[in-house]
């Protein structure tokens, strides 16, 4: 019987300060076994999550970060908040972690081609939307209008700045800090007001968000007015989770599991649940 | 099925007792998924030294003896859930060692689970039957030459434990609508629960089919090695689904009291097709707050079954 808990060694290749509280680590499974069995080239479905840990110290989830279409290595970026994230900080290159996943849903990618697409996030709520800009670009034909809006307190919040400064050459791009701040060429402001200034046909356009709870609970005020169907706007949610194969009832809400149903739900989904 | 004589059925415990590590649970007050599911596991080691990760070794062969129907029934349904959707590996690895012998003087027509069952007929006579090949053959192994018999007749002893939550559980699919409903259309008995339990987790400990966990690491003190445990947790306990950043998804006893009602009722129809709860009245016997669901649960349908007339006077 094959133990579902048991998770694999990875070792970190790589470790990049984002922001004061947040480091993204690449890792490589020790032995070269990769991430997943692929489907259609890819390790995982941009969306997906991997439960990482440290010995001695806890698992918790994770969006991933990196190209789906990679094989070498997965990046996942770590805002430390507590037990499990505060070890994995002291963390250094060559040293491991556990991994076990990919687990979860993940956008709806096929669901989501032919349609232009909005991608709005806050803080760190950027890794699983990093890896389906990754996926789009990828396959950029695919899609109509790509506009990402990612906003944060200042601009030290705004994460992975490098590949975003990339990724503007293929989407459009608007950055938002909540207050004025020297330097700034960006926007000032929340996520909502600078939704207002993209013009959308909402017939054909379908929302991926992933951010902090406030902003998800503000979602409905930020997209209905544009005309967007609750069918067609989908958030990776955030529970506590143990065990990741629907089982421990952490992560429940409503009906559903969000380790093993989601993360990612449509609006109409959420609105149903009771909590 | 076989008819023995106490004699008889004393030389078989005798021969389970000499085989296999026996644990009689007839009296136990606990719930026997602790023995599958125990309060605490380890489920892994890891070495620093070597960066090595074990599990720790399975029990041997065991019997559980003296379990009730319902009890039975439980496990039934637990092992459903351990298997949804991919097996538990430290839950089955107990599973397939254990023989479960069931004990009773009910009466049952179709067996609810476990490997034997025997029901007392008098004083000196019981009903032996085997349930699964496994408890087949662990009886004929042991007692090589008992004959069958026709099924004798015995006069059943009535088990009057929660009788009304017994029959709601015979309408899962009421029991989800009314449940579901109560929590918009019956706020104030969720107000008024949730003044009077204490968040204390207790029913979910001895509930039968509770089986929330949580996954806990630990460092020796000497730093040499780390274990990753697994113990029982609780969804009417505060921090059950707080998040790291501290906002809590079920900051008030009404949600999370509610939700392990939700869980047995509505959730785990939706997913099993049938109630998580057999009526076996333990959480209502051990309630320090004396809440009794089987009262709460016919106040709910009651409350339902009004506002649905309700609704069709008016409609
Ligand atoms: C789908 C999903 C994707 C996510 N993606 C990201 C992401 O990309 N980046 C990011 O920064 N955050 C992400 N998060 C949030 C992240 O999972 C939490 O910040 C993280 O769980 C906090 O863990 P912590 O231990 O540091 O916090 P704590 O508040 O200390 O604990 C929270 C969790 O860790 C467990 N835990 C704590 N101590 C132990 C211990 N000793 N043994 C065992 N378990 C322990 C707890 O049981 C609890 O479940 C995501 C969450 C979800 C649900
Ligand atoms: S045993 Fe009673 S007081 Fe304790 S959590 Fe359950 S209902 Fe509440
Ligand atoms: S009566 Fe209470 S303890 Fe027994 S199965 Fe139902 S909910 Fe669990
Ligand atoms: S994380 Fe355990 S049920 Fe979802």
């Amino acid at each position: 019987m094959k133990n579902i808990y048991e998770p694999v060694t990875a070792e970190i290749v790589k470790v990049e300060r984002q922001s004061k509280d947040v480091l993204l680590f690449r890792l490589r499974s020790k032995g070269g076994v990769p991430f997943g069995t692929p489907k259609r080239g890819m390790h995982f479905t941009p969306g997906q999550f991997m439960l990482a840990g440290v010995w001695g110290y806890g698992e918790a989830p994770f969006g991933i970060a990196s190209d789906p279409y990679e094989t070498e290595y997965i990046e996942l970026v770590v805002r430390r908040v507590g037990d499990v994230t505060g070890a994995m900080h002291l963390l250094e290159k060559g040293d491991t972690m556990t991994l076990r996943g990919p687990y979860g849903n993940g956008y709806p990618l096929e669901f989501f081609k032919g349609s232009d697409v909005i991608l709005i996030t806050g803080g760190s709520g950027i890794p699983p939307i990093a890896s389906l800009i990754r996926y789009i670009i990828h396959n950029r034909k695919d899609f109509g209008m790509v506009h990402l809006v990612y906003g944060a307190k200042t601009s030290a919040g705004l994460l992975m700045k490098r590949e975003i400064s990339k990724w503007k050459r293929k989407i459009d791009v608007t950055l938002t800090v909540d207050g004025p701040e020297c330097d700034w060429k960006g926007k000032c402001g929340f996520v909502s007001d600078c939704l207002t200034d993209i013009k959308v046909n909402p017939a054909n356009t379908v929302v991926a968000m992933c951010g902090p709870g406030p902003m998800v609970d503000s979602i409905e005020q930020l997209v209905n007015p544009m005309g967007i169907s609750d069918r067609k706007i989908f958030i990776s949610m955030e529970r506590r989770m143990q065990c990741g194969v629907g089982r421990c009832q952490h992560c429940v809400t409503g009906r559903k599991y969000v380790c093993t149903d989601g993360p990612v739900f449509n609006l109409d989904e959420i609105d149903r649940n009771w909590d | 099925m076989w008819c023995i004589k106490t004699s008889e059925k004393e030389k078989l415990l005798t021969a389970l007792k000499g085989a296999y590590d026996f644990r009689d649970v007839s009296s136990s007050d606990l719930p026997p998924k602790k023995l599958f599911f125990p309060e605490r596991e380890i489920t892994f080691t890891h070495l620093v030294k070597d960066g090595s990760v074990t599990t720790p070794p399975p029990p041997r062969k065991f019997v559980l003896y003296g379990l009730s129907l319902r009890d039975l029934e439980a496990i039934t349904c637990l092992d459903e859930i351990m298997s949804a959707p991919e097996k538990d590996y430290y839950y089955f690895r107990r599973r397939r060692r254990a023989l479960l012998i069931g004990v009773t003087g009910e009466a049952f027509d179709v067996p609810p689970g476990g490997d034997i069952i025997i029901s007392s007929i008098d004083a000196d006579t019981s009903k032996l039957l085997s349930v699964t090949e496994k408890g087949e053959r662990a009886i004929k192994k042991h007692l090589p030459r008992l004959k069958k018999s026709k099924s004798p007749q015995a006069v059943p002893v009535k088990n009057d434990t929660m009788p009304d939550l017994r029959n709601l559980l015979m309408d899962a699919e009421l029991l989800k609508v009314a449940v579901e409903w109560s929590w918009h259309g019956y706020k104030k008995l969720w107000e008024k629960l949730s003044r009077e339990c204490l968040g204390c987790g207790i029913c979910t400990y001895v509930c039968p089919l509770c089986h929330c966990f949580a996954a806990e690491d630990s460092v020796a003190l000497s730093g040499d090695e780390a274990v990753r445990c697994r113990r029982w947790d609780a969804c009417t306990l505060p921090v059950f689904a707080r998040l790291g950043g501290g906002e809590d998804m079920h900051p008030g006893l009404r949600e999370r009291y509610y939700n392990w009602f939700y869980h047995k009722f509505v959730r785990g129809y939706l997913e099993f097709g049938r109630s998580e709860c057999v009526a076996c009245g333990r959480c209502q016997r051990d309630c320090p707050a004396r809440i009794d669901i089987e009262a709460v649960l016919l106040d709910i349908v009651s409350a339902y079954s009004k506002s649905a007339q309700r609704r069709r006077r008016y409609r």
